[in-house]
């Protein structure tokens, strides 16, 4: 059978839906003939049926069975191409064989596209086993039969043989530990059936149209603070608008489609005149919240954070922008929200000084700060509406923490087919509190503050191979990383790439005032696998 | 080999990496999402959490490393999944630009 080699390009909102009904026969149509068992009424399709997974790993399900093992995707009636006929069987399957919300408590992060999310589970056998290659998310978004669990192990070994030679493969009995020690933790940890997917299979799903207020924060740009509007199509898909800009003035404006999995995970597709966005959003189970984070396709790096709140008429405060105030200082703040109205209160030791602009949902004060305010995190209050830990009141900043501490960028670009992995650094203020001493419980963390940046050499090696002048350049005033050109480098010792190992530097304040944070960027090079989860 | 000892900087390295304390540093190695810690010797950070130790240029050796599916998670594996990955790029050191992604990208 020839191969389907090229996977179909998808933007699944845009297909149109079949009825449920036509979707489990277009499931049986597709798949049936490997996986029927209809000698199995608990599990009429063998393996699909003893298995559940989040829309993503249901569509890395649907791509493997294409790539490896030659599906060609149909429909028998001939109303959708095979990108269509993709897109409904993942909406099926995530619907009746999905992950429940409670089920992705702390695992969002692979879903929303965090790489340089850290997670090493605490079990080393176990890190050893399934994170050397892949989050741990990916796994932990799975729920599978014990039997189904040992398939995956024996898939696995049988698809990557070199699994068992490796380093963490080599030094031990792998496949022993596989099956004796890791398989039963699995079946454990994630089986089919759970309370969780019992409860969620039971529940009303929410309806999400309507009108939401959206802020967020990306690193480099700063606040973003919008308006999303969602308007019901045909199960359970929404038409989407997105308006809205960051703290620096500059506008997002995003059109497109979203739809609902699972009666929560909303994957919007939506783009700009230049650029294709993808939302990964988890609803609240009542419908009233959306959270999660918004980024162009080909950059998950350059994500925004976004909190969505259903604009009812309820008076709301959301956010305040910037959510730092220095004592005898003053500054222009946002406050956003919903319905906002009455007068805004800062608390004690704090004045507005003006309104400069007001509406529904959002309130632009100039605001002052006396010189023996209160310093730590306050509530704002605006008329009927009141966000507690809005605003931090601080003295000094005694340290900066770059965040994130740790990460990875790759080169990319150069013509080459994967544009480079920015970093994007963030610099996070703290006071050291009462007792003076830094990294204790009374410390007081004031937030995302403006710095100057820099990168050095990470270590004696790096200042020798010139990490430096080879990686990549700094944006001194945003903490944007970009890294250098994919390829082998000719100037470089040996042709090398242009990796590096750097430090990344953020400078709070001048002169003595300053003070410094530093974070770590590995630039290293590109990579060819690019699922969904990674 | 503890009467071994090392000759040059890159046998000591070697030698760090292959004692039990710097194997354990190995698998406690904090990376992110996405990164394979299989250091032998690493695809995007090597065994002491830095790119010096990798095999880089990796264009130079890329085809050693997806024949026999070393980084499977990262370097589309020609040995099983993805035998044709490679077919318009004979020469990765040449050719690189034109080996592609193996998942899709957005529809235009």
């Amino acid at each position: 059978m020839k191969k389907a080699n090229i996977w179909p390009a998808l933007c699944l909102a845009l297909v149109p839906f079949l009825p449920a009904q036509a979707n489990e026969a277009l499931l049986r149509h597709n798949c049936g003939a490997c996986h029927g068992d209809p000698a199995n009424p608990e599990a009429p399709l063998s393996r699909i049926s003893e298995q559940r997974k989040s829309p993503e790993g249901w569509e890395m399900t649907l791509h493997r069975m294409q790539t490896i093992h030659g599906v060609q995707l149909s429909d028998p009636e001939g109303k959708s191409d095979s990108a269509g006929v993709l897109f409904q069987l993942v909406k099926y399957l995530s619907d009746t064989h999905g992950i429940a919300p409670a089920e992705t408590a702390g695992l969002r992060y692979t879903l929303e596209r965090r790489h340089n999310a850290v997670d090493i589970p605490e079990d080393a056998e176990y890190a050893v086993m399934c994170t050397r290659c892949h989050s741990n998310a990916r796994v932990a978004l799975q729920r599978r039969t014990e039997p189904e669990w040992r398939n995956l192990i024996h898939f696995h070994l049988a698809q990557f043989p070199t699994t068992e030679y490796q380093i963490g493969g080599r030094d031990r009995e792998w496949f022993p530990i596989a099956i004796d020690r890791t398989l039963p933790k699995l079946a454990a940890a994630y089986p089919l059936q759970t309370p969780e997917w019992e409860a969620w299979q039971k529940a009303a799903k929410p309806a999400l149209a309507g009108r939401w207020r959206v802020t967020g924060r990306m690193p480099g740009k700063g606040d973003f603070n919008g308006i999303m509007t969602a308007e019901a199509g045909d199960a359970d898909s929404y038409s989407v608008s997105l308006v809205g800009e960051f703290s620096g003035g500059e506008p997002l404006h995003v059109d497109g489609h979203s739809v609902v999995y699972t009666g929560f995970e909303w994957r919007g597709n939506l783009e700009t005149d230049s650029e294709h966005y993808l939302q990964v959003l988890e609803a609240s189970a009542d419908g009233s919240a959306l959270s999660g984070r918004m980024f162009p396709f080909d950059h998950p790096e350059r994500g925004i954070d976004l909190q969505a709140r259903r604009d009812d008429g309820t008076p709301r405060l959301l956010a305040v922008s910037p959510a730092q105030l220095k004592r005898g200082s003053t500054a222009t703040l946002t406050l956003s929200g919903s319905a906002l109205a009455g007068a805004p209160q800062l608390g004690a030791g704090l004045k507005v000084e003006r309104i400069v602009s007001r509406d529904a949902d959002r309130l632009v004060v100039e605001a002052s700060a006396a010189a023996d305010a209160d310093v730590g995190a306050r509530a704002i209050v605006v008329g009927k509406a009141s966000l507690p830990a809005a605003l931090t009141v601080f003295d000094a900043v005694d340290r900066v923490e770059v965040s994130p501490a740790y990460t990875v960028g790759r080169v990319g670009g150069s013509e080459g087919s994967q544009p480079e992995v920015q970093g994007r650094f963030e610099a996070i203020a703290w006071a050291n509190g009462p007792d003076g001493a830094a990294g204790t419980a009374d410390d007081l963390r004031i937030g995302p503050v403006k710095a100057q940046w820099s990168v050095a050499p990470w270590n004696e090696k790096a200042a020798e191979d010139g990490d430096l002048r080879f990686a990549g350049t700094m944006d001194k005033d945003t903490g944007i990383f970009t890294p250098a050109s994919a390829g082998p480098n000719p100037e470089r010792k040996q042709g090398t790439n242009n990796a590096g190992n750097l430090k990344v530097i953020a400078t709070v304040g001048e002169g003595e005032a300053a003070v410094r944070g530093e974070g770590q960027l590995l630039v290293t090079v590109q990579r060819w696998v690019n699922p969904p989860l990674w | 080999m503890k009467h071994l000892k090392p000759l040059n900087a890159k046998a000591e390295l070697m030698d760090a990496a292959n004692n039990p304390e710097a194997k354990a540093e190995v698998v406690a190695m904090q990376t992110v999402v996405g990164c394979a810690s299989t250091t032998d010797p690493g695809w995007e950070v090597d065994a002491f959490g830095g790119v010096a130790g990798l095999c880089q240029p990796m264009e130079a050796d890329l085809y050693g490393c997806a024949d026999p599916c070393w980084w499977p998670a990262q370097v589309p594996d020609l040995m099983n999944s993805y035998p044709d990955w490679d077919q318009n790029a004979q020469s990765a050191g040449t050719d690189w630009r034109k080996l592609d992604a193996v998942f899709p990208k957005a529809r235009d």
